[in-house]
């Protein structure tokens, strides 16, 4: 019979560590928390700006996320340059990518067709699509890893090991999002993000120009999702199928911080990723996808706007 | 109901089109099979989808036989060649597209004979349809155990189910060890296939008299990093891993990165894969796997020689060294040459003669490059060949080299594996 679940539990009773390595573990996967959750934001705080302004459940992330993901591999495997040199190059290419197609999401988007909310749904997702094939077709259907001047390098702190490249990804999306309030609250241009983001209308009638700031938004959106695919290839490996988890994964996170909320993705992203490294120590790998489910569930039931209740 | 200025209704006008439409066509669908007779052979595998990998694997073993035995005339029968036309059916790594993509092959395309998918949750989709039409299929691929228990009358696989060969290994493993390893933790992704493989380590550590420390079921899409690092604080002497190459992979790096090494790994599918160590360049020296077959193996058979040969062949023509995979999978459509030759019936055959074809298939003994076919009449492993040996293999300098088989080249295993460096 199959032992899984409680079975499992039970089973490993006899196999925990001893009481003093109890505490080393509990570190250990707080830690682990922490630092997934930091690897999780980094590709969710775009996710959130574009939502903020464009009004637009962007499905499409998981693919820029590939896209990054497969730059550094090529930049690593046919150049012999670590992984790392990728993230100014990806942000670059695929920034100047989305700002060409931020346009065309904004036309969609601001049509005058019925439910042009789910048009754009259906066009990022289309993209997603045509992303993911475009890739199966050019590049194969191999998973690749990508090596860095971090992989595999790893800081022990006591009874605790950090993993270094976790830790890049982590200080990253700190980088990023603390980058992102500083241009959005200290920068006139900032400021036309965020008056469009709270009224178009008025924010057009001020003079913002919102189809050439969206496109700009959608441009830096993908640039910073295509980074954060390079770290995600660094960390985990890369082939065009995992472009889905990475969407989904996003959504998760972009529903408990609420819509739309920069600052919420950084929260939720670390609270989802301790909710999961501690379910799956101290309960059972096969549960944490049932822990995060039911979090987002209490969440929405109490706070619709999400755990900062800034969201739209 | 809407009627044209004639009165004629609409719905008898589409019918009418539609019975004089396939009328015009019945003729030439006809003329084309009564031309050139050829077999129709039905390929479902995943060719889209995040199986896309081992599906390709699969399509390129079933392919391989289909050109080698037309560039030999064709499959014999009473002494003519007929040639083998194959269709491809996409599951797109989803069991219930699986089943449509049957049902097509078998209704629109009129195969004689279904080649099965890469996955066992497809390939138990498929065989309630195969069973409706009456019409044999043959897996190379599908390793679940699940896929026999339910005895399927008109399946066939090539491959020993996983519980057998995961099982086995973990005690070659520990007994080409030393010093002898006492302990093992089990990861399985919960999915089926890589979770029966986790289940076929835990049954075959408890067999093997070693210690299970922890038996952990982890979702495809999670992070390792948890999961590892409790593993690790138990300190376990071996790791075995169920899991396809994806997963595989990051444990790799998981462990790295948390800089852990057991001193043994043990995975299943995806080791022999070249992509496993292309990906995971020198950190995937000294990873065991489970394989049932490798290009060093002493059998041959008339249609494509020996293991090396038919290696040979591979490399040349998709560039790369065939896994087992590809191998169970070519050899699938030597069983369906044999068995249609012993049956003497020609294309296309009859729904009468699909049931005789199924009859013939199950009195398969033979002896190909693979190893010997025969498949079970009984049992557990009902219509599964379970008579190859796991070959235990072991990457090392970047090459997998059989370290338990007493067939294949033996290498001296590499353990305690060194720390990361």
């Amino acid at each position: 019979m199959p032992e899984s679940g409680f079975a499992s539990i039970l089973s490993n009773k006899q196999s925990e560590p001893k009481n003093g390595e109890q505490l080393d573990l509990f570190l250990q996967t707080l830690i682990n928390g922490l630092l997934i959750g930091g690897v999780i934001a980094t590709f969710t705080i775009g996710f959130q700006l574009t939502f903020g302004v464009l009004h637009v459940i962007d499905f499409a992330v998981g693919g820029w996320v590939v896209l990054g993901g497969y730059l550094a591999y090529y930049i690593s495997a046919l150049l012999k340059l670590d992984g790392f040199l990728a993230i100014p190059v990806a942000f670059l290419l695929f920034g100047a990518i989305g700002y060409l197609i931020g346009p065309i999401l904004y036309n969609v988007r601001n049509s005058r067709t019925a439910r042009p909310e789910l048009m754009a749904l259906a066009l990022t997702f289309g993209l997603f699509t045509l992303l993911r094939g475009g890739m199966l077709t050019a590049w194969g259907f191999n998973t690749h890893s990508v090596p860095t001047a971090l992989s595999g390098e790893s800081l022990t702190i006591g009874p605790v090991t950090v993993p270094m490249i976790r830790v890049a990804a982590a200080v990253f999306a700190i980088v990023i999002a603390g980058g992102l309030f500083l241009f959005l609250y200290r920068t006139r241009y900032g400021l036309a993000i965020r008056a469009t983001a709270e009224n178009r209308q008025n924010a057009a009638l001020m003079g913002v120009n919102i189809r050439r700031l969206s496109a700009n938004v959608y441009g830096l959106y993908a640039g910073i999702t295509a980074m954060a695919g390079v770290l995600m290839a660094a960390i985990f490996s890369v082939n065009p199928e995992v472009g889905l988890r990475y969407t989904l994964f996003a959504f998760f996170v972009a529903v408990l911080a609420g819509l739309g909320s920069v600052g919420g993705a950084l929260v939720a992203a670390l609270m989802l990723g301790t909710i999961e490294a501690f379910v799956s120590t101290y309960v059972g790998s096969s549960y944490s996808l049932l822990a995060i489910f039911a979090t987002l569930f209490l969440v929405l039931l109490v706070s619709p706007r999400g755990i900062l209740k800034r969201g739209l | 109901m809407s009627t044209n200025s004639r009165g004629v209704s609409r719905r008898r006008f589409l019918e009418g089109a539609a019975v004089a439409t396939g009328a015009l066509g019945m003729p030439f669908v006809r003329t084309a099979r009564a031309d050139a007779p050829t077999f129709k052979a039905g390929v479902i595998t995943s060719l889209s989808g995040e199986n896309i990998l081992g599906g390709n694997l699969t399509k390129r073993g079933y392919d391989m036989w289909a050109d080698v035995i037309n560039a030999k005339g064709g499959v014999e029968v009473g002494g003519d060649r007929f040639k083998v036309e194959m269709f491809y059916g996409d599951d797109q790594s989803n069991p219930a597209t699986g089943a449509d993509a049957a049902e097509r092959l078998i209704v629109q395309n009129e195969v004689d004979v279904l080649f099965g998918p890469y996955t066992s949750g497809s390939t138990i989709a498929v065989q309630p349809i195969c069973q409706k039409y009456q019409v044999p299929m043959i897996s190379g691929s599908a390793e679940s155990p699940n896929v026999w228990k339910a005895k399927p009358e008109f399946n066939f696989g090539i491959i020993p189910a996983v519980d057998i060969t995961a099982g086995k290994s973990l005690a070659v493993l520990a007994k080409a060890a030393s010093p002898a390893p006492k302990t093992v933790a089990v990861i399985g992704v919960n999915e089926p296939f890589s979770k029966e493989t986790g289940e076929g380590f835990r049954d075959g550590a408890k067999a093997a008299g070693l210690d299970l420390v922890a038996y952990e079921l982890v979702p495809a899409e999670g992070d390792l990093t948890p999961v590892i690092s409790k593993i690790a604080a138990l300190k376990p002497d071996m790791v075995a891993v169920g899991g396809h190459e994806e997963p595989l992979i990051n444990v790799v790096k998981t462990s790295k990165s948390l800089n852990f090494r057991p001193k043994a790994l043990i995975m299943h599918y995806g080791v022999t894969d070249p992509a496993f160590a292309q990906a995971l360049t020198a950190d995937a020296d000294g990873t065991c796997g489970v394989v049932v077959w490798l290009p060093t193996v002493p059998y041959k058979d008339d249609l494509f020689g020996t293991a090396k040969d038919f290696a040979d062949m591979v490399q040349k023509k998709f560039g790369h060294e065939p896994d087992y995979t590809e191998a169970g999978c070519a050899v699938s459509g030597l069983v369906f040459g044999d068995a249609v030759k012993r049956l003497g019936k020609k294309p296309a055959l009859s729904p009468e003669d699909r049931v005789a074809l199924k009859d013939a298939i199950a009195e398969t003994d033979l002896h190909t490059f693979y190893g010997p076919i025969k498949f079970e009449k009984d049992g557990d492993h009902f219509h599964d060949n379970i008579q190859p040996e796991p070959v235990l293999v072991q990457i090392q300098g970047g090459k997998t080299v059989a370290v338990g088989h007493e067939g294949g080249a033996g290498a001296a295993l590499t353990y305690p594996l060194p720390a990361w460096k």
